[in-house]
């Protein structure tokens, strides 16, 4: 019934920006089916951390990886939509958007979250695989968004190359279907009825679809070397449209990528998946690292470490044992607070106007309590002591250094230098002379609480987990 | 089978773009066949709807939606290759090649009185794929990956997994969705690049 709720409630604010004329209207039928998504998510989080799962007529299902995400989803949705309404006010009265387009952005930023939504509660692996292509028709819009060159540049490459890689994703699901009895008319799959037909598949057959899969959806994911539309679609779209993007959106395609390890581990030796998830987080990591020194624009930095972060949490369901609970809790640290990074990001687009580092000095002095949630975004998601990702990094690597030597002081080793290349352009941000045009002080408090509330949240769960979230990331671990 | 590859290899050799979404309407046109033949073959009459549906969106839509877009704005030759023919057409063997190694017998194997014709199948995924990279043309693009996902409708034809009616409706309705938004973008870069040629999108480099 929760489920149904969500829904419901985010496509009524759909239809309701469709219709309505005033911005008021829209901005809070969107704040409010966010709302109520929230809620009905966290009762659906207590519900299947008690009971285990979640299932409602047959086509949702959640299980407590699917509820994690669920709450991730709800929770970063619910912050971008409140930051969403100052922020593109203060847009509007500067002249860059107007009317019609906020009208459109609630409206594709509500179907982009029933989409995610969708993506994680869906039962049935191809419909999981309609929702996942779902989100990407219903952001390319808002990535090109401000009508400019680049911005047309960056959607259209991340309309082609995610629409391939989900095409073969596509290959890959039903690539899983071949070993299913009557697949044509017999009814839904699910994804319970793949694992527990899993004696009956082919391996050779399976570890070729798991490859499409991690391929497919690892596109998505934004892992190397499918990663290239990742930067661009996400410093070119709104920043709380970045902040979805970067911090759910692709832990929603690793999601899926995991339920299919799931089944593939039930059917080869786990080491093959394993393997293939060392290989692709491995290659991210030291792509990332060494490409974030070079880095010119701050939303890019923040879009390049990204796929630095998904790459650990790939290192972490690669080692298995302790490194998938970490790479759990890593999933939910990075959703968070690269969330409240892109978000300051984007008071801080707003105030200089310009998204080059070189451009942007002094934001300590123009936004004072913007760049102290940007620097502890910054100290919280590198893996600085005494934050919880510190702990998830040193977890995940130390569980490697046994089996992978090479890969885990490897990592370590890039991932200081990625420290170093985000330290240098943070500090040269926030420190240093404002320009002289540019005003001091916050603009609306609206601006401020979004990302205040989603840093407090990230270092909240760094000392304490509430035992409801712990039973589920438990869960979670226990199948992957 | 051999009409659908062959209009997979025609797609890499046009140069004219009218033509692109006239060979684009023939591929799904024996997509429709397919449909039919499986239809025949199982007795389900949702394929036979299914196969109308296809018909509609495919075969009739989205080549009208594509020569109208080229008769808008009055584009008449394709962007160039970044292979030239000759080569286009070995590396197009070698992708057959590659579809009928032992590396994917298990996936020919799945139904083994269709072997060849899933061999044939498999080539043209790959080839689809080499024609999105190979194209430098947005156009092309967009017809490279209708053809690589009619590539994946004819395996799972072939391989005996459709999906239920529903999933099939919403494939099929989010491909829809997909063409749409992918013409309306055409025609946005057109307007900002006064040319379809993705090598002249050059503004994301920093």
């Amino acid at each position: 019934m929760e489920i149904i709720i969500i829904f419901s409630s985010i496509l009524i604010a759909t239809v309701a920006c469709l219709f309505s004329k005033h911005r008021v209207i829209i901005e809070s039928v969107s704040i409010v089916a966010s709302l109520v998504a929230f809620i009905e998510t966290m009762i659906v989080a207590f519900k299947v951390a008690s009971t285990g799962t979640c299932v409602s007529y047959q086509i949702f299902f959640v299980d407590a990886l699917g509820t994690i995400v669920m709450l991730i989803i709800a929770l970063v949705g619910l912050a971008s939509t409140i930051y969403s309404v100052q922020y593109l006010r203060d847009e509007t009265a500067k002249g860059i958007v107007g009317f019609t387009r906020v009208k459109q952005y609630f409206i594709l930023l509500n179907l982009f979250l029933a989409a995610m939504f969708m993506a994680v509660v869906s039962s049935n692996p191809v419909f999981t695989w309609i929702s996942v292509e779902a989100t990407t028709l219903s952001t390319a819009f808002i990535i090109s968004f401000y009508n400019k060159p680049s911005a047309m540049e960056a959607a259209w490459k991340y309309l082609i190359i995610n629409s391939i890689g989900l095409l073969l994703g596509f290959f890959g699901t039903l690539l899983y279907f071949t070993s299913l009895p009557g697949t044509g008319e017999a009814g839904l799959i699910t994804w319970n009825s793949l694992l527990s037909n899993a004696a009956h598949f082919n391996p050779s057959i399976i570890k070729i679809a798991f490859i499409f899969i991690l391929i497919g959806y690892g596109t998505k994911v934004g892992l190397v070397p499918m990663h290239t539309w990742l930067p661009d679609a996400h410093s070119k779209a709104p920043a709380p449209i970045s902040a979805l993007l970067s911090g759910v959106l692709l832990n929603v395609a690793l999601v899926v990528v995991l339920r299919f390890k799931e089944i593939t581990d039930a059917v080869v030796v786990q080491s093959f998946s394993q393997h293939l998830l060392i290989v692709f987080g491995f290659l991210s990591i030291v792509v990332a690292a060494l490409i974030n020194f070079t880095q010119k624009n701050y939303k890019r930095l923040l879009a390049y470490h990204s796929i630095e972060n998904m790459g650990i949490a790939a290192l972490g369901f690669g080692f298995g044992g302790l490194g998938v609970l970490m790479a759990i809790l890593h999933m939910i640290y990075h959703a968070v607070v690269k969330s409240a990074l892109f978000l300051s990001s984007g008071t801080i687009l707003l105030k200089y106007g310009s998204s080059k580092i070189i451009k942007v000095k002094g934001v300590l002095t123009a936004l004072p309590i913007t760049s102290i949630l940007f620097l502890a975004g910054f100290f919280i998601i590198t893996g600085t002591p005494p934050f919880g990702m510190f702990l998830t990094k040193l977890l995940i690597l130390s569980v490697g250094i046994k089996a992978y030597p090479v890969v885990s002081i490897a990592s370590l080793f890039f991932a200081a230098m990625l420290f170093v290349a985000f330290f240098e352009h943070a500090t040269a941000m926030v420190f240093g002379e404002k320009p002289a045009e540019i005003e001091t002080g916050e603009g609306s408090i609206w601006l401020v609480i979004p990302p205040l509330a989603l840093v407090a949240v990230v270092v909240c769960l760094s000392f304490y987990i509430p035992p409801f979230l712990l039973t589920l990331i438990n869960q979670a671990a226990l199948h992957n | 089978m051999t009409l659908f590859f062959a209009t997979i290899v025609l797609l890499h050799i046009v140069k004219k773009k009218s033509v692109l979404a006239v060979i684009y309407g023939i591929q799904s046109f024996a997509i429709v066949l397919l449909l039919m033949c499986s239809s025949l073959h199982t007795g389900a009459v949702s394929l036979l709807l299914i196969a109308l549906l296809v018909l509609v969106v495919k075969v009739i839509l989205a080549p009208l939606f594509i020569t109208r877009l080229i008769k808008k704005h009055n584009m008449k030759f394709l962007v160039g290759t970044y292979a030239n023919t000759p080569l286009t057409l070995i590396i197009v063997a070698v992708f057959v090649a590659i579809a009928h190694s032992k590396a994917f017998l298990p996936l020919v194997d799945i139904i083994p009185a269709n072997r060849e014709l899933l061999s044939l199948v498999l080539s043209a995924l790959f080839i689809s794929l080499f024609l999105l990279v190979n194209r430098k043309g947005a156009l092309s693009q967009i017809i490279g990956v209708l053809s690589l996902e009619n590539s994946i409708v004819a395996f799972g034809l072939l391989a005996g997994l459709e999906q239920t009616p529903a999933l099939q409706i919403g494939i099929i309705f989010n491909l829809s969705v997909w063409i749409v938004i992918a013409t309306i973008f055409i025609s946005m870069i057109y307007k900002h690049f006064g040319s379809l040629d993705v090598t002249e999108m050059t503004h994301l480099k920093d």
